[in-house]
């Protein structure tokens, strides 16, 4: 793992337990995830137990403890998108890539997550897609957008 | 000097010193307050929810648990109220319908007057009452074990579910697991758990001689409030 | 810039800022917000300020990249000044037209205006938009006048001013003193008066103490806090500070939803620009005031919105809550005596100390005063964010401001206060937006969320989202809320398929008062209001799926089927290649229809279906 990038996370935080939220995020937005040499360096690093960093990698929605595919699709499904049928676009999503929330296709492709609010509710339903979003999605729309990211053509789906 | 207050338990007055919780005091006046997840010497998370009374504040009563409340001069504490005993069989129900083959849940649902379960019953090991995520950590600071992820994911388990290095082999944690005491009658099979109720035949005796504790004998390193 | 030593500088500062304006011929401003970057904003702010410079205006007409106006939907969103012409749904292709037209001869565009949907008229200035003619908006009106990444634009609109007036002699008591009597009651959820709280914190022994701006929004539905920080993070800052002054604090936080990336950078931006200008740091205009401010990105956690679990988060630890039996105000983050309000609530503080306690009171009703923002979502005409004044009935926000239904059919419910308010039904739209009111009918004016939902919704199924989403945010520490919340969700997934008993409605009641007497935060206690609030006034879809196995909206999956009319179904195929499952079998230009074997009722088909030939029964 390369320890560069974690030193450089880690630059003025060590010894200092408050920090460790913060550090993590910084780890999961660098790496994609928490990789297990990762929470263990940031273990001894800030001087926090390897139980309570682990809990809290554990808990908190922010952090995944698993790698995640190459595209992270996120479906909002907050109150507002629920009501426009953002349900239908996880089982879009779902049923076209196989896959369950939270978890990676097989290729690596693909990342599946749901988040609670986006806080675009006027634009309802949100999907993002790498961090770019997309407002009044329906799932044609949806569809078109995997299957352009797989760059594979149609029917991903068995 | 250790300073003391005095407060009202059900009707008694009670003189304690300050800093100490409502429940400790209650358990050493022989007030018995059910609850689980409290652990003498330990800290109070206040998880289980069985030891809650009604503290009444200028007329007014809240529920609240009374292993994370202290003692304050003038203290009005009910512990046995009808509306204190409805919310408490009810959450004994909760956890009763969630591991019934735990001797101790059944008898905590018994005493706490669970007739019935309206739930299905589930076969959990474990009630999340943190007993063993504390004394490993409190007692021990070795922290091998601690609560992972949230709500229903919500477990007790090892850094990446592996053995831990900070592990002493004490065995503590399962000195203190209410999982541990089987039922009498042996476990219960799967899809046929069911609410045993045998020492409820027992319970009158008991609350009418409140100085002694004849059917809750949980076992080593279970401490029901009587002891 | 240089650092503000004094008031009279800030006063020399503004004064220059306002000179310097007055050469301009106008401003556009254009919408930033995160609503309107979804729709390409930014492409339309840099085709304009291209177009500008392009055609020579460059420095004679100012580009104002702003936060979010609130109405999303329009979005991108642009006015032109002079002149309050109202543009929406702005392209960059746009550009050249609105700078040649409206900039320079002062002629508006007309395919640009906005079209009430409730007249049908082409409307041409913002200030006659019905959507805000009937508001009272007193903290988001000043979003569309400040580019959020400029300090400067919050000076000329008069910003700090409040905290200058405060630190030129009022005492600590005296600020208390003034936002009691205003009657500002929190603006998260909780209502709890904030000069209490305040004054309570300040009263609290202890040198050490702290202020913490909770912008955790975690509410589904409600994203008004998302707004003012993202579009005004100096008026936040302001209010802390005033604040931090008031109970002795020197040090605060910024809680913030990591969900929230705009609002992040603009309130770090803020922060650092504040530093510069001596408005943070030591001796703040001169005076005895010392305050710094730190960022913490919050890990995603609704229960984080409980202040006890927000705290520990603060501390780099499990955001769980812990017993409150001494109050955060006394023993909060670090165990020192703190105070924590959501971003609205600081919002409202400067206001209240630079237009006196009176004015902010003289909004409002019975106990509740001022203005609240409130997000309107779901089936509705206008959805966007919303401010009127306290009191205000729910059918003014509803039918005046919102337009009424967006589907024509009948609006059935409003859900208000997200997962621990509740649903009130159209007989109860009368009632006044009011703190006590809305908790009197079950509900709760909460952090603002407003979700409209009409015929095609199941209120058992709202009930039933709102449990799913509480099991996923639930701690899980206290037995009433994990293994009750869990509980109520088995009983009410076992209604939505079919396999209700009607005793479990009564069961549903008994465990949801238990919940609430004996949970141990906000959460657990407040998470049984969706399914009480719905069984109290939609007893009948219960019933209705208990007794007679329907929905009767059509939702849930297990107690409805999917059919294609054939008169109807034109063979299109669009139905046939959207269905995830394989379950439309059907050739061209022959009728289609479902294998019900495989149909796994996603209703995407009915979604994608231009001739209206899916039914539902």
């Amino acid at each position: 793992m390369p320890g560069r990038e974690l030193d450089s996370i880690l630059e003025g935080r060590r010894s200092q337990p408050h920090q460790l939220i913060e550090v993590l995020q910084d780890v999961q937005e660098n790496f994609g995830y928490l990789p297990e040499d990762a929470i263990r360096a940031v273990s001894r690093a800030l001087g926090v137990p390897l139980t309570e960093v682990y809990g809290v990698a554990s808990f908190y929605k922010a952090f995944s403890l698993k790698p995640r595919g190459k595209n992270v699709i996120t479906i909002c499904t907050g109150t507002a998108c629920h009501v426009r049928g953002a349900r239908l676009l996880l089982n879009q999503a779902t049923g076209q890539l196989g896959v369950a929330p939270g978890e990676m296709t097989e290729d690596g492709m693909f990342t599946i997550e749901h988040v609670n609010c986006l806080g675009a509710c006027a634009l309802g339903p949100v999907v993002t897609e790498n961090g770019s979003c997309h407002h009044h999605m329906a799932p044609g729309k949806l569809r078109k957008l995997i299957t352009s990211l797989n760059g594979k053509g149609e029917a991903t789906h068995a | 000097m250790i300073p003391y207050v005095t407060l009202s338990i059900d009707g008694a007055l009670i003189k304690a010193a300050k800093g100490t919780s409502v429940l400790d005091v209650a358990i050493e006046y022989g007030i018995c307050i059910p609850h689980l997840c409290h652990v003498p010497n330990l800290s109070d998370l206040g998880a289980c929810r069985l030891c809650i009374v009604e503290h009444v504040v200028n007329g007014r009563s809240k529920v609240t648990t009374s292993c994370t409340l202290r003692v304050r001069e003038g203290m009005v504490i009910r512990s046995n109220t009808e509306r204190i005993r409805h919310l408490r069989r009810n959450i004994a129900e909760l956890l009763v319908a969630q591991a019934p083959n735990s001797r101790a849940i059944q008898d905590i649902a018994v005493r706490c007057g669970v007739k019935k379960v309206r739930y299905p019953f589930r076969n959990e090991n474990c009630v999340l009452c943190g007993r063993c995520v504390r004394v490993c950590s409190e007692m021990w600071q070795a922290k091998a074990i601690g609560f992972v992820g949230r709500g229903k994911d919500r477990k007790v388990d090892t850094p990446f579910s592996q053995p831990s290095e900070a592990c002493k082999r004490c065995g503590t944690c399962i000195d203190l697991c209410p999982m541990t005491i089987t039922p009498c009658d042996g476990p219960m099979k799967p899809g046929e758990e069911y609410l045993c109720g045998k020492c409820e035949s027992q319970m009158m005796e008991a609350n009418s001689s409140p100085d002694q504790c004849i059917w809750c004998d949980l076992g080593e390193g279970f401490q029901c409030g009587r002891y | 810039m240089p650092r503000i030593n004094s008031a009279s500088d800030l006063e020399k500062l503004r004064d220059g800022i306002l000179a310097q304006r007055q050469s301009l011929q106008g401003t556009i401003t254009i919408c930033g917000g995160t609503g309107c970057q979804a729709s390409r904003s930014r492409d339309t702010i840099a085709a304009v300020t291209a177009e500008l410079d392009r055609q020579g205006l460059k420095d004679k007409v100012r580009v104002r990249a702003t936060g979010c106006h609130g109405f999303c939907e329009q979005g991108p969103i642009m006015v032109v000044e002079p002149g309050n012409v109202f543009y929406c749904h702005v392209q960059p292709e746009d550009a050249a037209e609105v700078v040649t037209q409206t900039v320079r001869q002062g002629q508006v565009v007309e395919r640009l205006l906005y079209t009430d949907p409730v007249s049908g008229k082409q409307i041409p200035t913002e200030d006659e938009i019905p959507f805000y003619l009937a508001q009272d908006r007193q903290l988001l009106s000043q979003n569309r006048r400040v580019d959020p990444c400029k300090v400067e634009d919050y000076l000329a609109i008069g910003g700090y001013g409040a905290l200058a007036k405060v630190l030129a002699g009022i005492a600590p008591e005296t600020v208390i003193q003034e936002v009691k009597a205003s009657g500002l009651r929190g603006r998260g959820g909780g209502g709890f008066p904030t000069g209490r709280k305040w004054a309570e914190c300040q009263e609290a022994p202890g040198d050490e103490k702290y202020v913490i701006c909770n912008a955790d929004e975690g509410d589904p539905g409600a994203y008004m806090d998302r707004c003012v920080l993202e579009g005004n993070p100096h008026l936040v800052l302001e209010g802390m500070m005033i604040g931090a002054f008031a109970v002795g604090a020197s040090q605060g936080y910024v809680y913030v939803r990591n969900e929230y990336p705009l609002a992040v950078k603009h309130i770090k931006v803020a922060v650092d620009q504040a530093r510069e200008l001596g408005l943070l740091g030591q001796n703040i205009l001169g005076s005895s005031f010392s305050f710094e401010v730190e960022i913490a990105r919050g890990g995603g956690a609704f229960v984080c919105g409980e202040s006890t679990a927000l705290m520990a988060s603060l501390e780099g630890k499990v955001g769980e809550p812990r017993a409150k039996d001494v109050h955060t105000v006394v023993d909060g983050l670090w165990h020192k005596p703190t105070v924590l309000n959501n971003v609205e609530t600081w919002a409202n503080v400067p206001a209240i100390l630079e237009n006196g306690s009176a004015w902010f009171a003289g909004k409002g009703s019975g106990r509740s005063k001022g203005t609240k923002i409130l997000a309107l979502t779901g089936q509705i005409k206008n959805t966007g964010l919303v401010e009127v004044a306290m009191g205000t009935p729910l059918s003014t926000v509803l039918f005046d401001i919102g337009g009424g239904s967006a589907s024509g059919k009948p609006i059935k419910a409003v859900q208000t206060g997200g997962p621990s308010g509740g649903c009130l039904p159209a007989d109860k739209f009368g009632l006044p937006v009011d703190f006590d009111a809305l908790a009197e009918a079950s509900s709760m004016v909460g952090s603002g969320g407003m979700v409209v939902m009409d015929q095609d919704t199941c209120m058992v199924d709202v009930a039933k989202y709102f449990l799913a989403f509480l099991q996923d945010e639930s701690c899980g520490k206290c037995v009433p809320c994990r293994l009750g919340i869990d509980r109520m969700l088995e009983i009410i997934t076992d209604i939505t398929e079919g396999r209700g008993r009607p005793e479990q409605l009564d069961l549903l009641e008994d465990l949801a008062d238990t919940m609430s007497q004996t949970a141990l935060c906000g959460l657990g206690k407040t998470a049984a209001n969706p399914v009480l609030s719905t069984l109290r006034y939609f007893r009948d879809e219960y019933e209705a799926h208990i007794l007679n196995g329907q929905c009767p909206a059509g939702v849930c999956q297990a107690l409805i089927t999917y059919s294609i009319d054939p008169e109807k179904c034109t063979a299109c195929g669009l139905c046939r290649k959207a269905c995830p499952h394989g379950a439309i079998l059907g050739k061209k230009k022959q009728a289609h229809a479902i294998d019900l074997d495989l149909c796994e009722k996603c209703g995407i088909c009915r979604s994608e279906c231009k001739f209206d030939a899916i039914q539902v029964c």
